[in-house]
């Protein structure tokens, strides 16, 4: 495409006509001065931006994110995103351990080649710039963020769990197996989170996205993915996170504190939440209960697969209500 | 018969510690034959993009860990162990592997009776988050025994 075609092309599909010169990158290294107004070219794809995605992390909600970047696809007018080259190593807090985790455009890339015929993964594929850089070119889900789709439940949690949760705990388990598959390919997801399942409108189904974080560890490679598994479990049956302040301050509707919490109730890595959640919702199954506790401080066996954890929640599915 | 004994070494000081009780239990036993196996794991890609800087990270690790291979023996022979039986073996691996999984594969390769390693001591999140390298061995070890130092 020539310039002059993608300057009709910026006109044609952005709300405002382009002024003055288009800044057109090629070479995306320098990610921080691609701004809104320019158009990234990689091969025979044209992008023009329209800014930068926001950081939805706790404790960093509303950051940009200057290597993501909100982009129009020249050749039709559809919403994509470009995640761009972007290295860096950090340590990421579990509770109280410290994990150095690396990003991984490679990876990513790797991934998405791997998935593309699941639908339970996000959807694109990889272009190599000028320099080198693997850029990701995403499809943008349409769909409520996991988190906001549980925490929206405003009812009291016996009405949730009898009325909503079994439908939930289906798909939540056809997600989970979507992880397995991942898994069985040797591959981890690397940032498991309530806020990295989106809900696509397209098929409803829960859909990972952003797996570009990744570790360097061979006994149990499949340890932290699971802890995020855990952690989604939980607060899909407890219709969010309980933590012991709010058994001391007021418990919010439909809960029950019938008996002290003791401190093998409590999270593995976080000291004030409650894993046996049993104790505060009495109707919630043994079977589901004991999945839980593995999660727990006072468990002594962990779940080393994907698979040993779902062969539980499957077994849970007779006595979960429908 | 010759008895023989695999001691897995990472660089800790706790492996070290390792070494010197064997040293002291085996120093009777003139059949027996040591082997050190230490793992050196090149980073992979994903985490290390750049191969000449994985080249050198390996490199460097080689060298280190050789010079700690070599403190190990040194311990053994202060301890009575004769030098020629005692043998140092550093593999290098490309792929993430599994140390636990190499030490028994080595283990029944080299037909070794007794396997040593270290204890780190990792506590209970460490260990669902990373798994335990002496919990695999003892766990999943066929026809040896298993000795953990802490």
């Amino acid at each position: 495409m020539t310039e002059a075609e993608i300057r009709e092309k910026v006109d044609l599909y952005s709300r405002f006509p382009h002024r003055g010169k288009l800044k057109i990158w090629t070479n995306t290294t320098e990610f921080m001065d691609i701004q809104a107004g320019d158009v990234i070219s990689l091969e025979e794809h044209h992008f023009l931006v329209r800014g930068e995605e926001v950081e939805g992390r706790f404790g960093l909600d509303g950051e940009p994110k200057f290597w993501v970047k909100k982009v129009i696809d020249l050749s039709d007018g559809s919403s994509k995103i470009l995640k761009l080259v972007f290295y860096e190593s950090f340590l990421m807090q579990i509770g109280p351990v410290n994990i150095r985790c690396f990003r991984s455009p490679r990876k990513e890339a790797r991934i998405l080649g791997k998935t593309r015929d699941d639908p339970y993964f996000m959807k694109g594929f990889d272009v190599q710039d000028p320099a080198g850089n693997t850029v990701r070119i995403l499809e943008r889900i349409q769909g409520a963020r996991y988190y906001d789709f549980i925490q929206n439940f405003s009812m009291d949690h016996e009405t949730y769990f009898h009325e909503h949760f079994p439908g939930i705990f289906k798909r939540l388990i056809d997600c989970f197996e979507a992880m397995l598959r991942l898994h069985q390919m040797e591959e981890v997801h690397g940032d498991i989170r309530n806020d990295h399942i989106l809900i696509d409108r397209k098929n409803n189904l829960f859909t990972w996205i952003d797996f570009d974080y990744t570790y360097e560890w061979a006994e149990n490679p499949f340890g932290v993915d699971l802890f995020g598994l855990g952690n989604i479990l939980l607060f899909t049956v407890g219709m969010g996170f309980h933590n012991l302040p709010d058994l001391k301050a007021c418990a919010p509707p439909g809960m029950q504190p019938t008996s002290c919490m003791e401190p093998e109730d409590l999270s593995l890595f976080f000291k004030h939440r409650i894993i046996n959640l049993q104790k505060l919702f009495p109707y919630i199954p043994d079977s589901l209960n004991h999945v839980l506790m593995h999660f727990s401080c006072g468990t002594d066996v962990f779940y080393e697969s994907t698979e040993e954890l779902l062969r539980d929640l499957k077994a849970c599915e007779v006595q979960v209500p429908s | 018969m010759e008895n023989k004994v695999l001691i897995a070494i990472d660089l800790s000081e706790n492996s070290l510690k390792a070494v010197d009780y064997v040293g002291d239990m085996m120093v009777h036993h003139p059949s027996v034959t040591i082997t050190l196996l230490n793992v050196v794991r090149e980073p992979s890609p994903d985490v290390m993009p750049d191969e000449v800087e994985r080249e050198a990270y390996v490199r460097k690790m080689r060298e280190e860990t050789r010079r700690h291979m070599e403190e190990a023996s040194r311990r053994l022979v202060s301890r009575g162990i004769h030098e020629k039986n005692i043998h140092i073996k550093i593999q290098v691996c490309s792929k993430v592997v599994s140390i636990a999984e190499l030490v028994l594969k080595e283990q029944k390769e080299g037909q070794y009776q007794t396997v040593v390693v270290g204890r780190r001591g990792v506590s209970k999140r460490e260990e669902f988050l990373f798994g335990s390298i002496s919990k695999k061995i003892v766990g999943e070890a066929k026809d040896c025994a298993v000795w953990v130092v802490e």
